[in-house]
Parts: C-alpha cells; structure tokens; sequence
C-alpha cells in the first residue's frame, strides 16, 4: 500500500517536472531556430514605458521594440531577458546578457560600459503627492525620499561634485527601493514623502495613477542621456547595433517608435 | 491588461513554480538521506564534512546561496553563463532543502530505541534489511510532520527564484503589478500560493493517514 503510493506520487512529480523541463526545451529551440544569432537583450520589466508586460502578457516598451528593430535588420533573433536592476553588472560580465537596453543612463557612467550613441534625453526629477506641500527641491528638507536601487537617480543624489549631494544631506532619509511600483504604492501610503525618478518613467506612472494626484516638481535634479550598454571592451557588437540605430533614424522607425511611446520631445538621436 | 490576461500570465508563473517545487522534492528528498547518514556516520571525517554543509547550508540565505550558484562559475572560472540560470536555481534549492530534510531524517532516525536494532540482530537482519524493513517506516511515520512543513515552505520559497531573474509567480506577478500600477496581482498571486499549499497539505494529511496503521 505505501509503495503504491510512494510510486504514485513519484510518477506525478516526475511526470509534473518534465512537462516543465519540455516547456524549457521548446522555448530553448525557440531562441536557436534558422540558426539565427541570439541577440540577448536584459532588460527591467517593470520599467515602463522603455520595457514592461503589454496587455497580452508580452514584454514590450520603447527601447525593446527598439531592438526588435535592430534584430529585424541585422537578420538577428531577440531574446528578451528580464533582470533584477541590482544585479546588471553580473548578468552583463557574466555573459547571460549581450547588452542592457532599457532606459539605461550613460551619463556619469562612460567609462564603465562600451556604449551606443545616446538616443533618449533624460532628466532625473522628483514626484511628490500634490497636497504634500513639496513644491520646490528645497522643500525637501526633512523629507524621505525614495529611488530605486543601483539607479542613475540614486547615483546623483550620491554625487558630491557634480550632483545633489547636498541637496540629499538635507533629506531625513533616502529609502532604496527595488522597483518603482513600490516606491509609489509607499508614496500613496505615506511611508516616503517625495520619489526620485527617470523623468519618463515619471510621466508613465502619472498618467496611471492620475495626474491629478501627483506633481512633477519643475526644477530637475539633472539632466543625462540614455544609451545601450555593452561590457567594457565589447565594440564589435557595440557598432553593430550603433550602425542598425542610425539606420531606423534614417528611416524613420525610430521616431514612430517614440511617438508611439509618448517620448518624442525627449529623443535625441542624430541621424 | 484585462483579467483574464493576468490570469494567464500569473497561472504561467504558476507552471514554473511548480517545476521548480517539483524538481526541488525529487532530488532534495533523496540527498537528504545521504547526508543524514553521513551526519550520523562513525567516520570522524564524513561527518564532520555533512555537518560543514548542514551549518552553512542551514546558515546562510537561500537567495544568497542561489546568487553564489549562478554567478560562482563565471567570477570563479571565468565561464559564460548563458542558459546556466534554470539549472542554477534548480541547484540552489536542491542543496538548500536536502539539508534541512537531513535534519529532519536524523531526528526521525535516531528517535527508533537502540532496543529495536538489537532485537533485530537477534532475528538474523542483517544492516540493511534491519534499516529496510524495521526502522524506515517508523520513520517515516515520525517524520512526516516535520517534511510537510518543510515542502509548505517550499511552495512559497519557489518565489525566491525571482533574484535570478527567473520569471517564476512572483517576478510575473511583480511585472504585472508594475504595469498596472496596482498592488492587486499581488493579492491573485497569494490566492494561488494559498491554494497549492492547501493542496499540499490535504495531500500531506491523506498520507499521514494511510500510515496509522498501527493505531
């Protein structure tokens, strides 16, 4: 009797684990089909509108179907590898991602990854909720503020000589967040006063959650520049993909791209 | 994004989390007995290597430990990781759990009275049929509590396969909450966990069960 159902429920188990391990394997030969070069792009899906979940459940943004783009013309298939920000310098030297395109700050950072062109004008700002009072950075004296972890926002607000460190001294606190969906339901909930942020990721979460609710203070904390991110001393491809982006400048796909995505005051890229 | 779509996506989640469950049980139960015995061995060296990977196994984060699988071959020998992810995770669990299952083998095994070995001896068992037939399902019996808080746990730890970037039930419901700007499919991914636990224990309670056959 209890063999029986030992047996049973090993055979279940086996039987569950590789209908998994076959789903893998199909998606697998998904990657390698033609005998195509695997582009493979690591990206954070919560970061919308540069790369998120779209309504089917598909990952999606500015810069990802940028890529597409780039893959398209190169003859290329993208694989869309979704990380955790605080761990893209391992996934990127460790080989387990061919670049980071995703709304990726180059300034302040030139000389840590070979970089494309920067194609996106970026600013870093700060939200606050509209009855808070902030309406100035120096109001933010005494405040909490949150900001993703391992970003460019918190990389300026650490920056004594050309950022707000300063600035920062005079917050209560910086609270580090892994995602900016959190940093925001905390901002509804009171828990951190004011968000440092990407100025268009910003403008994605406002439209979401009603503009009515949260302001964008005018003054910015920054302005930079985004650009794909390569590992340091990976140029070939690095140019590959350089040359493809200048190409969909040329022909227009990029800038449908941005309009698309609400971003075009914002792009920068020269044909 | 409709419901119906999170739904999906979250159940897709689901499907992984699953696989990982699994794929964790089916080697970790097994390995568990192997280093109960060699925590239990009369060799001074065995045992002092099966206590060594109980107490840092016991000792350190799992997510910290699933972090040091995946990135230890390319920052200790300089190997491309590229489809070492799943694998990675799969490792990570498997040697996190068979220590903990370890524990719970050797409380279940040296809770049999040395009476019962001798009693064996007598009858003309021999080590193995003596272990087989006479101590194993008394064991298992003891232990079974204990195992299925240990694979409740489980369900839920699968979430940490996150950190790698794995898009396991967690990650997707994260993404998904993301887009939406809403906590919301945080609240479906709970019902879910919820569900396959109660799943699991109802399982758990039926085996228990059919095992009382001495009362």
């Amino acid at each position: 009797m209890k063999k029986q159902l030992l047996c049973g429920i090993l055979a279940v188990s086996l039987a569950a684990a590789l209908l998994a391990g076959c789903k893998k394997e199909d998606s697998k030969d998904d990657d390698k089909k033609d005998g195509k070069k695997t582009f493979t792009v690591g990206f954070d899906a919560e970061y919308p509108p540069y790369g998120y979940m779209d309504d089917n459940g598909d990952y999606t943004g500015f810069d990802l179907e940028l890529a597409e783009e780039v893959c398209k013309l190169k003859g290329w298939s993208l694989k869309k590898q979704p990380i955790i920000w605080d761990n893209k310098d391992n996934e990127l030297n460790s080989g387990s991602v061919d670049c980071l395109w995703n709304g990726f700050t180059m300034t302040k950072r030139e000389s840590k990854y070979t970089w494309s062109d920067p194609y996106v004008d970026n600013s870093q700002v700060i939200v606050a909720k509209t009855d808070s009072g902030i309406k100035e950075l120096k109001d933010l004296a005494d405040k909490t503020v949150g900001v993703q972890a391992a970003s460019a926002a918190l990389d300026v607000l650490q920056d004594k000589e050309e950022g707000q460190k300063e600035l920062a001294d005079t917050f209560k606190a910086i609270q580090e967040f892994a995602d900016y969906n959190t940093a925001f339901a905390e901002l509804q909930a009171g828990s951190v006063d004011a968000i440092a942020i990407d100025i268009g990721v910003a403008q994605y979460q406002l439209n979401s959650r009603g503009n009515d609710k949260f302001v964008i203070l005018d003054q910015h904390l920054n302005a930079e520049k985004y650009a794909v991110g390569f590992k340091k001393g990976n140029t070939e491809l690095c140019k590959e993909v350089n040359e493809a982006l200048h190409t969909l400048k040329k022909n227009g796909t990029f800038d449908k791209l941005a309009e698309k995505y609400d971003l075009a005051d914002m792009v920068c890229l020269e044909e | 994004m409709s419901f119906s779509v999170i739904l999906s996506s979250i159940a897709e989640g689901m499907e992984r989390s699953v696989g990982i469950f699994f794929l964790t049980l089916i080697f970790s139960l097994p390995l568990g007995f192997i280093i109960a015995f060699g925590r239990m061995s009369k060799n001074k060296l065995l045992q002092a290597i099966a206590r060594f990977y109980i107490s840092v196994l016991r000792g350190t984060p799992l997510m910290l430990q699933l972090m040091v699988v995946y990135f230890a071959p390319y920052y200790l020998f300089g190997f491309s990781i590229g489809n070492w992810r799943y694998p990675a995770i799969i490792v990570g669990f498997v040697i996190n759990y068979s220590a903990y299952f370890a524990e719970i083998y050797r409380s279940g095994i040296e809770a049999i009275p040395k009476g019962q070995y001798e009693a064996a001896e007598i009858l003309g068992y021999n080590k193995i049929q003596t272990f087989m037939k006479i101590i194993l399902p008394q064991v298992i019996k003891i232990i079974l509590p204990s195992v299925t808080n240990e694979i409740i746990t489980l369900v839920k730890d699968t979430s940490l396969a996150f950190s790698l970037s794995y898009m396991e039930m967690f990650s997707i419901a994260k993404q998904i909450a993301a887009r939406e700007t809403t906590l919301m499919p945080f609240a479906i991914a709970a019902l879910f966990y919820y569900v396959f636990n109660l799943l699991v224990s109802v399982i758990m309670e039926w085996i228990e069960k059919r095992m009382n056959y001495y009362r």
